[in-house]
C-alpha cells in the first residue's frame, strides 16, 4: 500500500476509541486497533513476517534496545534490534552498544559491536566489548590524552574477552585464540570532542556551521567550536558521515573483495590492532553514523531505497521509539541483527 | 465505518506499512543472495538406487528450502551433471515450491570432471553478472561436487580445468565441498575441496544409496546454515560432516 509522505505522528494527537467492526452474520464484534498495530516499516519488498520467539539467553538479552538523549549541545539516537533470523529461531541478538560521556573533555563515547555468530556466547562478547571499550577511552581522557592510543583501547577490549573466557572455563591461561570459539565480535568505537575553531577569531556569525553552547550561557558569550571525531573499528562495522543524502564511509573494512560480499571478518579477541580513521571535524548539518554491517549492507553505497529512506527519515532527530522503528525496517533477505547510533551536532531543543 | 480516521500514516491494523518508494536508482541494491551449485555424477556406475537417492535428495531438499520463511529467497540453486559429458539441468533459479526439478538419469560412457569444471568456470561469473544486475549483492558461491567414480581422461586434462576454477585470480572463483562415493579416489576427492576440511568420502561398509541420501541431507543443512548466516560478514560457508562419511584432513588411525 502507497501512502503520502511519511510525517511524524503526532504525540499528542488524541487517540481515536477503538473502533468496533461488526462481522456480516452476526459473529462476534472485532475490536480494531487504530495506532498501536502498524506492521512493521517496509523498505521495498518486505520480509516474511515472523512471530519472534524469546531469546532465553544468559545474560538477558532483549529483543531491542533503544536509547537517546541530549548532551554537550549533541542530540544522540541509538537502537539495536533483533534480526529476523534471530527472531525465528529464538537466538539472542548479537549486536550491541554503549554510550559514554566524559563530562571534563565534553567527549561522547560511542561503541559498537557485532558478535560472530560463529562463536558460542558472541551476544556476551559483543556486551562485554562496547562496555570496555568505552571505559577504556573514558579513563585515556582523564589522563589528559588529546590522541587516543586506539591499540590500547582495543587490547583492553579483547582483554575482557579472553578474561571472561578464562573466568568462565576455570582455565586461567586461557589466550586469545582459545576465548575466540566462544567470544568474539567486531567493535567499532567513535569519540566526539568539542575542540576550539582554528578561526576562534572569526565573529560566531561568519561560522555558521560552528558547534557550541547556547548563546550566553553561564553568562559566557558564544564559543566558536567544531567537533572533532575520532573513530577506529576492528571487523566491519562501519563509521558513516551522512550529510544530506550523501553516506561518506570514516572506518570499517569493506568485504567486497572480488566484488563478492561476506568473505570474512577481523575480529576481536585475535585482532586487536584496529583500523584508524584520520581524525575529523564533524560539522552541523551531517549526522555521525556508527552501525553494524546488518544496516551497513542493505545500505550498500546509499543511493538506494534503505540510504534514501535512511536519509530523509535522520534529516532531524527522530523520537527515540520512531527511530528504533526505524531501524528495524522490513526488507527481503536482510534478516540480521541491525544497530545504529547516530548524533547530530546540536540541540533538538 | 464510524471510527474516526485514523492518523496519516496509520496502516490499517496488520498491514505494514510502505514508506513512500524513493526513487529507483542505477545500482540499487534489492537483496542479496548466495548462489550454491550442486554438481553430481551422472556416469553409468550411477545407474539404479544411487542415482534415485540423488533425485529424492533434490526432491527434498527443495521442499524444505520452500518451506523455510527466510532462506529460500536467498538462496539460488544450480544443478550441473556430468558423464562424458558436463550438461546444465537447472539454471541458477530460486528453490520455490512451484519449481520443477530435473529428473537426472545415468547416461555417456565416461566420467569427465575436467567437463565440469569447465562448465562451473564459464557459468558462475555469467550467473553472478546477472544477479549483480538485478541489483543483487552476491555471496561467494559454493558447489556441492558429488561423484561415484574416478575421472576417465586424462589426469592433467581434469587438474588444468581444477586449477583454472580454483585459481585465485578467478573473482568468482566458489568454495568447493568434494564427496566421494561407491568407487571414487579419496585422493582424488581431497585435491577437489577449497579447504581441505571440505572433503569427505564415503565409509566402507556404507551403502552409495544411503551415503548419497546423507550427503543431501547435509548438503541441506548447509545451505539453511549457511543462508542464516548470510549477513555475518563470515565465511559463508557452513557445514558439517554427513554421517557415512569420513573427512577426508581427518588423521588416520
Amino acid at each position: 500500500m502507497a501512502l503520502p509522505e511519511h510525517q511524524a505522528e503526532p504525540d499528542l494527537a488524541p487517540v481515536p476509541e477503538p473502533s468496533v467492526r461488526k462481522r456480516s452474520g452476526g459473529g462476534p464484534a472485532v475490536r480494531r486497533r487504530t495506532r498501536l498495530a502498524r506492521g512493521p516499516l517496509t523498505i521495498g519488498e518486505p520480509a516474511p513476517r515472523v512471530e519472534p520467539r524469546l531469546a532465553a539467553a544468559e545474560p538477558y538479552r532483549p529483543d531491542t534496545i533503544a536509547d537517546g538523549g541530549e548532551v554537550f549541545g549533541l542530540t544522540i539516537r541509538s537502537a539495536s534490534v533483533r534480526g529476523l533470523q534471530k527472531r525465528y529461531v529464538g537466538g539472542p541478538r548479537q549486536d550491541d552498544l554503549c554510550l559514554g560521556v566524559h563530562p571534563p573533555t565534553e567527549t561522547l563515547i560511542v561503541a559498537v559491536a557485532d558478535g560472530v555468530s560463529a562463536a558460542t556466547h558472541s551476544h556476551l562478547a559483543a556486551a562485554l566489548a562496547v562496555r570496555q571499550a568505552v571505559a577504556a577511552v573514558a579513563r585515556q581522557l582523564d589522563e589528559g590524552a588529546g590522541e587516543l592510543d586506539w591499540t590500547e583501547i582495543f587490547e583492553q577490549a579483547a582483554w575482557a574477552l579472553v578474561e571472561e573466557h578464562r573466568r568462565g572455563r576455570y582455565d586461567a591461561d586461557a589466550d586469545a585464540r582459545e576465548a575466540a570459539p566462544a567470544l568474539a565480535t567486531t567493535l567499532v568505537v567513535a569519540a566526539l570532542t568539542p575542540e576550539q575553531d582554528q578561526n576562534a577569531d572569526h565573529p560566531p556569525e561568519q561560522c555558521p556551521d560552528a558547534i557550541g553552547p547556547a548563546k550566553g550561557q553561564n553568562g559566557r558569550g558564544p564559543e566558536p567550536r567544531t567537533l572533532r571525531l575520532q573513530t577506529a573499528a576492528v571487523g566491519d562495522s562501519p563509521v558513516l558521515v551522512l550529510t544530506q543524502d550523501t553516506f561518506e564511509p570514516v572506518v570499517g573494512e569493506t568485504d567486497d573483495a572480488d566484488g563478492l560480499v561476506g568473505g570474512g571478518v577481523r575480529a576481536l579477541p585475535r585482532h586487536t590492532r584496529p583500523t584508524c580513521a584520520k581524525p575529523r571535524s564533524l560539522r552541523r548539518g551531517s549526522v555521525l553514523l556508527v552501525c553494524t554491517d546488518g544496516l551497513a549492507l542493505p545500505l550498500a553505497n546509499g543511493i538506494g531505497e534503505v540510504g534514501r529512506t535512511l536519509a530523509r527519515e535522520l534529516a532531524d532527530p527522530p523520537d527515540i521509539v520512531d527511530f528504533a522503528r526505524l531501524l528495524d525496517f522490513s526488507r527481503s533477505t536482510y534478516d540480521d541483527d541491525r544497530t545504529l547510533v547516530a548524533v547530530w551536532p546540536g540541540s533538538r531543543s | 465505518m464510524a471510527a474516526p480516521a485514523p492518523p496519516p500514516v496509520a496502516a490499517p491494523a496488520s498491514e505494514p506499512e510502505h514508506l513512500p518508494p524513493p526513487h529507483a536508482a542505477a545500482g540499487q541494491v534489492v537483496g542479496q543472495v548466495l548462489p550454491l551449485y550442486f554438481v553430481g555424477d551422472e556416469s553409468h556406475s550411477m545407474r539404479g538406487d544411487p542415482i534415485a537417492a540423488v533425485n529424492q535428495g533434490l526432491l527434498d531438499l527443495r521442499d524444505e528450502v520452500a518451506k523455510h520463511p527466510l532462506i529460500g529467497k536467498k538462496v539460488r540453486f544450480g544443478i550441473i551433471t556430468f558423464a562424458d559429458t558436463a550438461e546444465t539441468r537447472l539454471e541458477l533459479s530460486e528453490l520455490s515450491e512451484e519449481l520443477i526439478l530435473p529428473t537426472l538419469s545415468t547416461r555417456g560412457r565416461g566420467t569427465s570432471y575436467a567437463s565440469a569444471f569447465e562448465a562451473l568456470r564459464h557459468t558462475i561469473p555469467a550467473d553472478i553478472a546477472l544477479l549483480k544486475v538485478s541489483g543483487f549483492q552476491v555471496h561467494r558461491p559454493t558447489v556441492f561436487f558429488l561423484s561415484d567414480g574416478q575421472p576417465t581422461e586424462r589426469e592433467s586434462k581434469w587438474q588444468q580445468r581444477l586449477a583454472e576454477l580454483k585459481d585465485p585470480a578467478f573473482r568468482e572463483r566458489p568454495n568447493i565441498l568434494a564427496f566421494g562415493v561407491g568407487d571414487a579416489d579419496p585422493k582424488v576427492i581431497q585435491q577437489l575441496a577449497t579447504s581441505p576440511a571440505h572433503a569427505f568420502m564415503m565409509r566402507e561398509g556404507v551403502s552409495t544409496a544411503g551415503a548419497i541420501a546423507e550427503f543431501a541431507a547435509s548438503m541441506l543443512n548447509s545451505m539453511v546454515s549457511s543462508a542464516e548466516r548470510l549477513d555475518r560478514g563470515e565465511q559463508t560457508l557452513e557445514f558439517e560432516k554427513p554421517e557415512g562419511f569420513v573427512q577426508l584432513d581427518a588423521p588416520i588411525l
